[in-house]
C-alpha cells in the first residue's frame, strides 16, 4: 500500500494549482523563503516567480489584495503560518469576502483560498495555537474546511481551486504535517461541503475534527479490544458538514461524543448537538459528551498543555462510559503518553 | 458644448439626483442611510471623465456620485435605493453598496478604508494576467487615510509599482471630527515616505481642474511609473449621513461652506443649460417612476447568492 504525508499532499496541490491554472497565485509571508510554509511552497517561487508573492507583514491589506485579485480573475492562495495571525485579516474575510456576492446581488464572485495553520505543542502558547473554525463557520458566505488526511487535502483543495467561486478557509493542523497515511482513505461525501465516514461502528458515534479524528482512531483501536465498536465521522467541512451522515449514525448508535480541536462552547460540539436537538433529541439514548480544549487560553508549560488538550485517554474513558451507560466502566485506560509525544514519533500505520 | 460645460452638466445631474433623494426621503421610499455627495460631485465627475471605460474604480459608501459619473444606469440606481428587485443589486445593496461592474464600478463598502486594498489586488492580478495600461482607482475620504489598511496598501503598491490611483476626497471631516483633531501627518509627506508621487488639487469645486490634475496623474500611471496619490480638496454641504444640513450642531462653521459655495459652478448662472436641465429632470422622473413601480424582492431572494 502506498502512502504519503499530509505535507506532501499540500505540496502537491500547491504545485498543481500553479501548474494547471495560469491565473493562480500563492501569496503570504514566507512563501518564497527556504522553509516554504513548512515545505508546501518550496522552490515554487523559482518556477513561477510572478505568481508566488512574498508580502510585507500586513495581513489586513493582503487579504484585501486577495479579494481584488479574485475580482480581477486571479485565484489567490493566501497563507498564514498560524491561524492566530489570520485574525488580522478578519475584517476583509468577514466584512468583505464573505458578503461580496450576496451584498451586491450576485454581481461579483470572490474566489480565494486562505490557508491557516493551527499550531500545537512545543510551547505554542496562547497566541500560536488557536483553532478558529467556529468563529469562521459562523459567518454565512464562508466555506471552512479542516482536512484530516492527505486524501482530504487533495480532494478539497483541488475542488476549491478549480470549482468553487467563493472564499474558502482551510485550517491545517500543524501536528498532521509529517504524518504518513495510506492512500486508501475514504473520501469526504463532498470535497468542501461534506463530511467523511472514517470508520464504521455500532456502539458509539464520535464526530471529530482535524487531528482529533486520528485521536479518535487510536481510541477506537484500543476500545475494539474490549468489544466496543466506535463509528467515527470526520466532520471535514465545519461550515457545511454532512448533517444526514451524523443523524444517521446517531440514530444507529444512540450515543454521541464530539471531539473538536477548539473550545466546546459556541463551537463545533455545540453545533452538532444543536442539529440533533432540533431534529429529534430522542435519537440520543444518553446525554452526549463534548471534548475540546479546556476553557482557557492555551498555557505554554508542557505539563499544563498536556492537561489542556484532550487525548486518547480522555476519549477512551468517555466512550467507555457512554458504552457502559454509567459513570464508570471496566476498561483500563491506555498508558499516558501525551498526544504530542505520540505524534512526534508517529510513522504509521494509517 | 465645451468640455467645461459638459463636466458641469454631468455634475449637475449628480446633484439633481441627490436633490431628488432629499425630496423623496421624508416619504420613506428610501429606507436606508444615504451619504450624500452634494458639494463633492465635481470630484467624481472630473476624475471619471479622465478615466477610460476599462479602468476599474473601487468606491466607498459615499458613492452615488462615482456610480453616476461612470454612467451606470439611473433606473437601477433608484430601484436599488428603494430596495426593489429591479435594483442593480436586487435591493440587497442599497445606497452604501453601489456597484456596476459593467461600468467599472466595483463594490462599495461601508467599512472605512476597506476597498483600498482591493484596487491594489486587482492591479496585481492584471499584471499576473499579463495585461497592461489599465488603471485601478481606490476612492476614500480623508478619514480613511488614518487606517492601517491605507498605509499597508501604499506600501505594497509601491513595492510592486502597480498602476493604482489613490484618490482622497478630502472634505476635512470624518463624521463630525475635523482633520486637525485627527491627523499628525501630512498626506504629501506620507506619500513621499512611500515613494509615491503626490498630486494635489485645491480647487475641488472645479471639475475641469479635477479633470486636468487627474489626467496628469493618469499619464504618470499609464507610463508605468507606479502608483500615484491624488488628494482633492472638497466640501460636504450636508450632514454626514442623511438628507439634512446640520450647521446648528456646531462642529463646523457654516461660513466655510458659504464661502466654498461662492466658487461652486453648480450654483452659478445655469441659464444656458435650460434644455439639458429639463432632460435630466425627465430622466430622473422616469427613473423614480420605474423604481416605484417595481416589485420588492421576496423570499426567493433571501438565500440566493450566499455562497
Ligand atoms: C472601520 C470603520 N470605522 C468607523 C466607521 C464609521 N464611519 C462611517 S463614515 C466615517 C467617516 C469617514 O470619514 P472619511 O474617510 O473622511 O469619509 P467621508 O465620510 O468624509 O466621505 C466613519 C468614522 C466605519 N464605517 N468603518
Ligand atoms: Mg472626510
Amino acid at each position: 500500500m502506498s502512502s504519503r504525508t499530509y505535507r506532501s499532499a499540500l505540496e502537491t496541490v500547491m504545485v498543481e494549482a500553479l501548474e494547471n491554472v495560469p491565473s493562480t497565485a500563492i501569496i503570504g509571508q514566507g512563501v518564497t523563503d527556504h522553509k516554504g510554509i513548512f515545505g508546501t511552497t518550496l522552490g515554487l517561487h523559482d518556477r513561477y516567480p510572478g505568481r508566488v508573492i512574498e508580502t510585507p507583514l500586513a495581513e489586513d491589506s493582503i487579504a484585501g489584495i486577495c479579494i481584488g485579485m479574485g475580482l480581477n480573475g486571479v485565484y489567490p492562495i493566501n497563507t498564514h503560518i498560524r491561524a492566530d495571525f489570520g485574525l488580522l485579516a478578519f475584517n476583509q474575510l468577514i466584512n468583505l469576502a464573505a458578503k461580496y456576492k450576496y451584498m451586491f446581488g450576485g454581481l461579483f464572485e470572490v474566489p480565494l483560498m486562505m490557508r491557516m495553520v493551527v499550531g500545537r505543542s512545543w510551547g505554542q502558547g496562547a497566541q500560536h495555537s488557536q483553532s478558529l473554525q467556529s468563529l469562521l463557520s459562523h459567518i454565512p458566505g464562508l466555506a471552512v474546511v479542516m482536512p484530516a488526511t492527505p486524501q482530504s487535502v487533495l480532494a478539497s483543495y483541488r475542488y476549491a481551486i478549480s470549482e468553487h467561486k467563493g472564499p474558502i478557509v482551510m485550517l491545517e493542523h500543524r501536528l498532521l504535517y509529517e504524518l504518513e497515511f495510506d492512500d486508501d482513505e475514504a473520501s469526504p461525501s463532498h470535497p468542501i461541503f461534506g463530511s467523511r465516514l472514517d470508520r464504521l461502528g455500532s456502539d458509539v458515534t464520535v464526530v471529530a475534527t482535524s487531528i482529533m479524528v486520528l485521536e479518535a482512531r487510536r481510541a477506537a483501536d484500543y476500545l475494539a479490544d474490549f468489544g466496543i465498536s466506535v463509528e467515527i465521522i470526520d466532520l471535514h467541512s465545519t461550515s457545511h458538514y454532512d448533517k444526514e451522515m451524523i443523524l444517521t449514525s446517531v440514530e444507529k448508535t444512540g450515543k454521541l461524543l464530539v471531539a473538536d480541536t477548539s473550545w466546546t462552547f459556541y463551537g463545533v460540539a455545540a453545533e452538532i448537538n444543536r442539529v440533533i436537538a432540533e431534529k429529534n433529541p430522542r435519537l440520543l439514548s444518553l446525554p452526549s459528551v463534548s471534548v475540546g480544549m479546556a476553557p482557557a487560553p492555551c498555557p505554554t508549560a508542557k505539563s499544563l498543555e498536556d492537561l489542556y488538550y484532550p487525548d486518547v485517554r480522555v476519549l477512551v474513558n468517555e466512550v467507555a462510559k457512554l458504552h457502559n451507560e454509567s459513570d464508570g466502566h471496566s476498561v483500563p485506560l491506555p498508558d499516558s503518553e501525551s498526544m504530542v509525544d505520540f505524534y512526534k514519533h508517529f510513522r504509521g500505520p494509517f | 458644448m465645451s468640455n467645461r460645460d459638459e463636466l458641469i452638466i454631468r455634475s449637475l445631474r449628480v446633484r439633481m439626483v441627490e436633490e431628488k433623494i432629499i425630496d423623496l426621503y421624508p416619504s420613506d421610499l428610501i429606507q436606508s442611510p444615504v451619504h450624500l455627495s452634494i458639494g463633492q460631485e465635481t470630484v467624481a465627475v472630473g476624475v471619471c471623465a479622465a478615466l477610460d471605460d476599462r479602468d476599474m474604480l473601487f468606491p466607498n459608501y459615499r458613492g452615488h456620485a462615482f456610480y453616476l459619473a461612470r454612467k451606470a444606469p439611473l433606473k437601477e440606481f433608484f430601484a436599488e435605493l428603494m430596495g426593489r428587485k429591479t435594483g442593480i443589486s436586487k435591493g440587497k445593496a442599497g445606497s452604501m453598496h453601489l456597484a456596476a461592474p459593467d461600468y467599472g464600478v466595483m463594490g462599495a463598502s461601508a467599512v472605512v478604508a476597506s476597498t483600498i486594498s482591493h484596487a491594489v489586488g486587482a492591479a496585481l492580478a492584471e499584471r499576473i494576467k499579463g495585461k497592461s495600461d489599465r488603471v485601478f482607482v481606490a476612492v476614500f475620504g480623508d478619514g480613511a487615510t488614518e487606517q492601517g489598511a491605507f498605509f499597508e496598501s501604499l506600501n505594497f503598491c509601491s513595492i510592486h509599482g502597480l498602476p493604482v490611483l489613490f484618490l482622497c476626497e478630502d472634505n476635512s471631516l470624518a463624521v463630525h471630527t475635523s482633520l486637525d483633531d485627527r491627523q499628525s501627518f501630512s498626506l504629501e509627506r506620507l506619500s513621499d515616505a512611500f515613494g509615491i508621487v503626490f498630486f494635489n488639487e485645491e480647487a475641488g469645486f472645479d471639475p475641469v481642474a479635477v479633470f486636468e490634475t487627474t489626467s496628469a496623474a493618469l499619464r504618470h500611471l499609464r507610463g508605468g511609473s507606479g502608483p500615484a496619490l491624488l488628494r482633492v480638496k472638497t466640501m460636504r454641504y450636508r450632514e454626514h449621513v442623511g438628507p439634512g444640513e446640520d450647521f446648528d450642531a456646531g462642529y463646523r462653521a457654516e461660513r466655510t461652506v458659504t464661502q466654498w459655495k461662492k466658487k461652486d459652478p453648480l450654483l452659478g448662472d445655469l441659464s444656458r443649460f435650460t434644455a439639458e436641465i429639463a432632460l435630466i429632470r425627465d430622466e430622473i422622473d422616469q427613473a423614480v417612476e420605474f423604481a416605484i413601480g417595481s416589485d420588492f424582492p421576496g423570499i426567493e431572494e433571501l438565500l440566493t447568492d450566499v455562497l
